[in-house]
């Protein structure tokens, strides 16, 4: 439609507010009310405007435009009432109100515009104090104007409903639905504190008033969802807040309670600013000459004296592309080895193996942004509203919007309280589950034969072996009532357009790729891959870079971009690019090089920004594996127990300090940009790595992470297209991207799929059962998971106030089966496995099924990872999800 | 599809969320009060958020988080009883129910009792009468005097069933077997029947877009949330016709396609819920309601639903969220609940009173019903006279109809001898007339031309006893505890319009108030999003007229 808005013409949409059309022509009118990012409420009313034919003024973000509109914002009459309304707003407000720094306050800035200061309206004003129980959310009652957006922003973004308006007229607030904000049902999403116009809902780092003066836009570092946030710095020496990009295609200006509040790590007094070797058996600080002429002195002396595949390293799935290609560069190209990998490892390994053996690529079939048109989605073994919270959001908005949602898992997480069917089957019992929904698509004819005939092929074993796979003989196996199997697969099937989102409950399995390739079965059987509609395969990574460290190549097997070592053409490419010859023996993955450290194969072990003797499981196991070793390298931002236990320490950078690029959950390279130095003499670890490098006589190249991506561009052609600068200037973009003109491939196997023939395989594993059951000696089920206030090992999240939301880790068990072993809520109890022992206090709830337990594995003084078992899976995962475990009281809380 | 997140929520995992405000009714009085954990367990119950149970209770007038009595009165406020007794009578009622420590006192604005008040809700038992202090502390026996009603129309019309013209339902009956929607469209076009709940848009327009909106399924609301103090039009007719209402309601949802109907009857008429409730009863019994309704393929159900004391519930947005159990805020419009009303649907919202002409309507035909009143009004209105009249209560009679032989023929003048001294019409958000202005036909276009909205006309005569100044903070206390709160002007004004007539002294408003008070009626006026913030100013500055001598310095 095209309209005009002072007297310059615009072209909106059919249906667009009048608000819109105003934005488009690049004016402004105050509008303290709305926010885009939900819905228009109307009731500040400063956005009146004059639209010629109306006598009186219209308010802008509630109208819609009409053909041939023409609307002033300059209109004496309408100018008049927007401000009288604003004079009325400020009647009610404490003088701080407008002493704030208009940068922080859409009110100041409005009042700016519109010339209204004390205003023509005194009266009384609201006495109703302060809220600050909440680390992050500060609530100034008196502040606040009503106009609800924190609100919609709770409602209609985060989908927690947990704020009202209460009151009526004048009394009107906003209220959390607590005793106070720290109570409340409040997840901490800040969305509401982003929106707020008064500053009524603000934080700590806003609240203080000294200037911020620098803006960073750059990646968030928790998770894989790949958020953009906007840093926001004092001097560019501190952090004074972080908010969600408005703009990013992938968060649209929504984040969570990590990327939004997490930060106060960086500047945590115990970073680690110097590096740190072993003497006498104690880790001392030491100058980077000294460490890396330790590091180069021993591990030339190992691979003299063992060869270049006693050294391994493992690298970070929360580093950047470029520093991940760097590690494997120098174990490739300086050390001689393939002995590298990566933490994707331990999740996603299924998934890479899977998905390529299935569809071709090591990845999601498609962007995010098709979630906007999933009419269904299948949720399994995941827990996004926690994990992955930003996409949890998004499903649930779609689900209330009116798409089905089924979901398999466990327990019975927010998510699955939304579903409109949740299997929750034993743990262990997913393949079983996922034929029995293929058994039901094909007994029930739902399946799509044109797809299958034209794109698939191995569907007649698939279809052999699912005749064993009745509802009624999964609900054997899996506990699952079979009726639900039926209902499930039909509600897929219905879609039209139905995703899968999974996450690691499908992969950290004794069967996790089988897991993978029979939940991609689903997919293929149903048309729902390789077309645009809503559909696809979303594997959610847990780490923020887990699927780009992977792409980059730090994978004993395969080079960077899933090149093979067995492919002679890319080996010769490599070869000439970095001048060396390449081992083409494969190296170890991670639990290997733990054997191997064990059996004396395995002499140095260089670990990169990961917590292995947490993290890992059989933790016992990993320690020993250390110790074992001659040389443990630890670089890293804190003095995790990995890094306790190494011979030398490297500090280096958090993803705050760092340049880059990371690739998210849908293959998406966003920029990483330095918002901050690193401390003291932490160095970046790009750099870090090239200092090993020449210290053992190497050169790697790259002089800057732009440097090195461009060089990832010549030897990968699935990247070839992805630079820096382009990044900058058209912003993020998907691989395959195969030149500086290929827009990347948001949707992958639209016309064909990435395998030699265009086929994808359809995958016919029989189920098979857990490594480990429960028996009359540990006859619970364990199974392990994040929380949402924490990430992974806990070193970053633990160094911020989440930790006083959420302070500790602990059992988690079926009020059911508490009653039978006479335990209560809070009582200390003892979980043993086959293989440790840990210590936790006892929460009672309904999310874990009876004869399950859950923990979090965030917390040292919980070292969950000594009970889980390393039994794997053929991709190298373990089999964290299934522990049996027993638990007894130790302390009873009476 | 609504944008609305929380309505979505609930249409998709709250059961069933309609019945939140009688659930919260309900243990209120079992507990003796609502408390926040009695809230949240409603909430977890119903499967609402707790956080917007919170809100719900924390905006209707009758909840609310606190203690309640044994016994619980809520004494009118109303206009009408402010005609009857002056600003007094109140604060001196309460003083003395509240000697009993097991009591508590609420007020309330307007019980419909303004022909015979002041009036209270003892419980659920009205009393009325000069007496009223006296009935309250059981010196005298409790008196619930009937509606005087009379028809000034030849063929009464709203008053058809009350004045002996029989049933509705056959109506129903013979239009579902012959004609359908279609035909109910047609006659209630050619009536050119417009919404009587004051904004007076044309029904069969309404009914269309209604019908027009794609949906699984649409609605048909019967506005009873009666707030103009002064009006009791829709009480009677629910209490004495409320099957006509209900036959009304149905040949609505066939106009609409609507399967379901909802009567909205406000809390403060405990007798007109009983027989509305009663009638719906009686009307599934006889086959009126139900499925396949008279071996039709029609479907078509009615549920009441008690209000929670709100004046803004009566707005058909606000109304629907309390029905959907959510505050009662306005909501800006567009949309228009035609095309996303309940729960997001299609829905159709209509006074009882439009309601109750529309069985006559289709028995008599529209061009019947179009004969009546004025060329630019047709039909009749049913017109509420308070007890200041010496022939007060409610009589029907066709547009057109002048004022002053309403006031003074109909009405029989002002009582005991007094003065005429200023005529409110159409409640709190009509307007005043002196007694010189009186020639003024009764119907909203001539109305309108001396800037007086018609409202739900109800006429209430305040003779010389009661001072200008009174009538004005109770306009002013009326708007600032009833603005729902949804828009800035009318949240903020309200609260700044009282506080600049609540004072002690009494005194003329001061030159420089008196241009606060235009600067603020301004806004009000032009910048407010709904009809109560901007009908607040047209009736403040026609009291200020119609008082100008006690009001306004010279």
């Amino acid at each position: 439609m095209r309209v005009s808005v002072d007297g310059r013409q615009v072209e909106v949409g059919a249906g667009a507010s009048i608000l819109h059309a105003i934005r488009a022509a690049g004016a402004m009118v105050p509008s303290l009310c709305f926010d885009e990012r939900v819905s228009a409420a109307g009731s500040c009313r400063t956005c009146l405007v004059g639209v010629d034919g109306h006598a009186e003024p219209i308010c802008a973000c509630t109208s819609t435009v009409a053909e041939g509109m023409s609307i002033s914002t300059s209109d004496a009459g309408a100018l008049a009432f927007a401000r009288a309304s604003l004079e009325l707003i400020v009647s009610e407000l404490p003088e701080r109100a407008l002493s704030a720094d208009p940068k922080r306050s859409e009110l100041v800035r409005a009042c700016q515009q519109l010339g209204v200061d004390v205003g023509r309206f005194r009266g009384a004003r609201h006495t109703r104090g302060r809220d600050d129980s909440h680390p992050y959310v500060k609530f100034d009652a008196d502040l606040c104007i009503a106009c609800g957006r924190c609100v919609r922003m709770c409602d209609e973004v985060q989908g927690t409903f947990a704020l009202s308006l209460v009151g009526r007229g004048f009394e009107t607030v906003v209220s959390p639905d607590g005793s106070d904000w720290a109570n409340s049902g409040c997840v901490a999403c800040g969305g509401c504190v982003d929106s707020c116009p008064t500053g009524a809902l603000s934080e700590p780092g806003l609240l203080d008033p000294r200037p911020i003066d620098s803006v960073v836009v750059t990646t968030c570092g928790y998770c894989g969802v790949g958020c953009s946030l906007d840093v926001h710095t004092r001097a560019g020496e501190e952090i004074a807040a972080i908010t969600p990009t408005r703009t990013a295609a992938v968060n649209r200006g929504h984040a969570c309670v990590k990327g939004r509040f997490a930060h106060a790590f960086v500047r945590s007094r115990d970073r680690l600013t110097d590096p740190l070797i072993r003497r006498n058996g104690r880790l001392e600080q030491g100058s980077w000459e000294e460490a890396l002429e330790h590091i180069s002195r021993e591990l030339k002396r190992i691979k003299e004296t063992h060869g270049p595949d006693s050294i391994a390293a493992i690298s970070s799935s929360r580093a950047s592309n470029e520093e991940n290609y760097m590690l494997q560069k120098l174990m490739r190209a300086v050390i001689g080895t393939n002995n590298v990998d990566n933490c994707s490892r331990l999740c996603h390994a299924p998934t890479a193996a899977g998905l390529t053996a299935s569809f071709g690529l090591a990845g999601g079939t498609g962007p995010f942004e098709e979630m906007d048109h999933s009419e269904c989605f299948l949720v399994v073994g995941a827990n996004p509203t926690e994990a992955h919270p930003v996409v949890g959001a998004r499903i649930k908005q779609r689900v209330l919007a009116g798409a089905s949602l089924v979901v398999i898992d466990p327990r019975r997480t927010e998510i699955a309280r939304y579903a409109d069917v949740h299997l929750a089957g034993r743990p262990g019992s997913n393949v079983a589950v996922f034929h029995g929904l293929a058994h039901v698509l094909l007994d029930e004819e739902l399946v799509d034969r044109v797809f299958l005939d034209d794109r698939t092929e191995g569907f007649d074993e698939l279809e052999a072996l699912l005749r064993d796979y009745s509802p009624e003989a999964v609900e054997e196996i899996s506990g699952v009532p079979a009726e639900d199997v039926r209902r499930a697969a039909r509600i897929y099937a219905r879609g039209p357009c139905s995703a899968i989102v999974y996450g690691l409950g499908v992969t950290e399995h004794a069967h996790g790729t089988d897991g993978v390739r029979s939940l991609a079965n689903l997919a293929l059987l149903t048309g729902n891959v390789g077309r645009a509609s809503g559909g696809g395969v979303y594997p959610l990574r847990g780490q923020n870079n887990v699927q780009g460290a992977a792409d980059l190549g730090t994978l004993p097997d395969l080079l960077p971009g899933y090149q093979r070592l067995t492919d002679d053409e890319a080996v010769a490419r490599f070869e000439a690019e970095w001048g060396v010859a390449l081992s083409r023996r494969p190296g170890m993955r991670i639990p290997q090089m733990f054997d191997a450290a064990l059996a004396g194969r395995l002499k140095a072990l260089y670990v990169y920004g990961e917590d292995i003797a947490q993290t890992d499981p059989d933790s016992k196991r990993v320690v020993a594996a250390m110790e074992a070793c001659e040389l443990v390298i630890s670089q890293e931002i804190f003095l995790s127990r990995t890094a306790e236990l190494a011979d030398v320490v490297l500090p280096g950078c958090s993803f705050l300090e760092k340049d880059g690029t990371f690739v998210n959950f849908d293959r998406r390279f966003q920029r990483v940009r330095t918002a901050l130095p690193p401390p003291g003499r932490a160095r970046s670890d790009f750099e870090v790595i090239a200092a090993v490098a020449k210290a053992l006589g190497g050169d790697l190249g790259c002089t800057s992470p732009a440097d090195a991506l461009e060089e990832v561009g010549r030897l990968c052609p699935h990247y070839a297209g992805i630079s820096h600068g382009r990044l900058d200037r058209e912003g993020p973009l998907h691989w395959p991207c195969r030149s500086a003109h290929d827009p990347g491939e948001a949707i992958l196997y639209r016309d064909r799929f990435a395998t030699p023939n265009g086929r994808a395989r359809i995958a016919a594993p029989p189920y098979r059962p857990p490594g480990e059951e429960p028996d009359a000696s540990y006859p619970f089920v364990l199974v392990t998971g994040r929380r949402l206030e924490h990430y992974n090992a806990g070193t970053m999240t633990r160094r911020t106030d989440n930790l006083r939301l959420r302070a500790h880790g602990f059992v988690e068990m079926n009020p059911a089966d508490a009653i039978r072993l006479e335990l209560v809520e809070g009582d200390m109890v003892e979980v043993a496995s086959r293989r440790g022992a840990v210590t936790a206090p006892l929460t009672l709830t309904e999310t874990v099924g009876v004869g399950q337990l859950f923990m979090d594995f965030h917390f040292p003084e919980v070292l969950t990872n000594a009970l889980t078992s390393d039994v794997v899976d053929t991709a190298g995962c373990p089999e964290y999800k299934v522990t049996a475990v027993r638990v007894h009281q130790l302390l009873s809380k009476s | 599809m609504t944008r609305d997140a929380i309505v979505a929520f609930e249409r998709r995992y709250g059961s069933p969320a309609n019945s939140l405000l009688s659930r919260l009714a309900t243990v209120q009085t079992e507990h003796g009060g609502l408390t926040v954990s009695a809230a949240d367990a409603v909430a977890d119950e119903i499967g609402l958020p707790r956080a917007h149970v919170r809100g719900t209770v924390s905006f209707f007038g009758d909840l609310g988080f606190g203690a309640r009595g044994r016994r619980h009165v809520r004494i009118c406020e109303g206009t009408a009883c402010l005609a009857a007794t002056g600003p007094g009578h109140f604060a001196a009622i309460r003083r003395s129910l509240l000697a009993n420590d097991e009591t508590t006192v609420q007020g309330v604005y307007c019980l419909g009792y303004c022909y015979g008040g002041p009036a209270a809700l003892d419980g659920e038992s009205p009393r009325a009468g000069p007496n009223l202090s006296s009935q309250l502390l059981g010196e005298d026996p409790g008196a619930d005097p009937d509606i005087p009603v009379r028809a000034a129309v030849d063929r009464p019309v709203v008053l058809a069933g009350i004045a002996g013209g029989g049933s509705a339902w056959p109506v129903w009956r013979a239009v579902l077997a012959d004609g359908g929607g279609e035909r109910v469209l047609k006659e209630v076009d050619a009536a050119r029947l417009r919404g009587r709940g004051g904004a007076e848009f044309p029904v069969a327009a309404k009914w269309r877009a209604a019908a027009a909106t794609r949906a699984e399924r649409r609605y048909v609301i019967a506005n009873g949330d009666e707030g103009d103090p002064g009006s009791f039009a829709d009480r009677l007719l629910m209490e004495r016709d409320p099957d006509r209402i209900l036959a009304g309601l149905a040949l609505a949802s066939l106009a609409c396609e609507a399967t379901a109907g909802f009567v909205y009857v406000r809390s403060e008429y405990p007798r007109a819920r009983d027989a509305i409730k009663d009638a719906v009863y009686r009307a599934r019994a006889a086959g009126h309601l139900g499925r396949n309704i008279g071996g039709s393929d029609v479907d078509f159900d009615v549920e009441v639903i008690e209000g929670a004391g709100s004046y803004v519930a009566g707005e058909e947005t606000s109304l629907i969220r309390s029905i959907e159990g959510l505050r009662g805020g306005v909501r800006p419009r567009p949309p228009f609940p035609t095309t996303e009303g309940l729960f997001g649907l299609p829905t159709a919202v209509n006074n009882v009173e439009t309601l109750v002409a529309v069985p006559w309507i289709l028995a008599q035909g529209g061009a019947s019903y179009a004969e009546l009143g004025v060329p630019d009004q047709t039909g009749t209105k049913l017109v509420c006279l308070n007890e200041r009249f010496a022939r007060p209560g409610a009589v029907e009679v066709e547009f057109g109809t002048p004022v002053r032989e309403i006031c003074e023929v109909l009405g029989g003048g002002v009582r005991d001898g007094q003065n005429l001294r200023a005529l409110q019409i159409g409640g709190p958000l009509g307007g005043f007339l002196g007694q010189e202005d009186l020639d003024v036909p009764l119907s909203e276009p001539a109305l309108r031309r001396i800037g007086i909205p018609l409202g739900h006309a109800s006429l209430i005569a305040f003779d010389e006893r009661i001072a200008g100044a009174a009538i004005l903070r109770h306009l002013w206390r009326f708007a600032a505890s009833e603005s729902c709160g949804s828009c800035d002007p009318c949240r903020i004004g309200t609260k700044r319009g009282l506080e600049l007539v609540e004072r002690d002294e009494e005194r003329p408003l001061r030159s420089e108030e008196r241009q606060r008070l235009e600067a603020l009626l301004d806004v009000m006026a032009t910048a407010s999003m709904c009809a109560f913030g901007r009908g607040v100013p047209g009736s403040v500055r026609s009291l200020l007229r119609v008082y100008a001598e006690e009001l306004v310095a010279t």
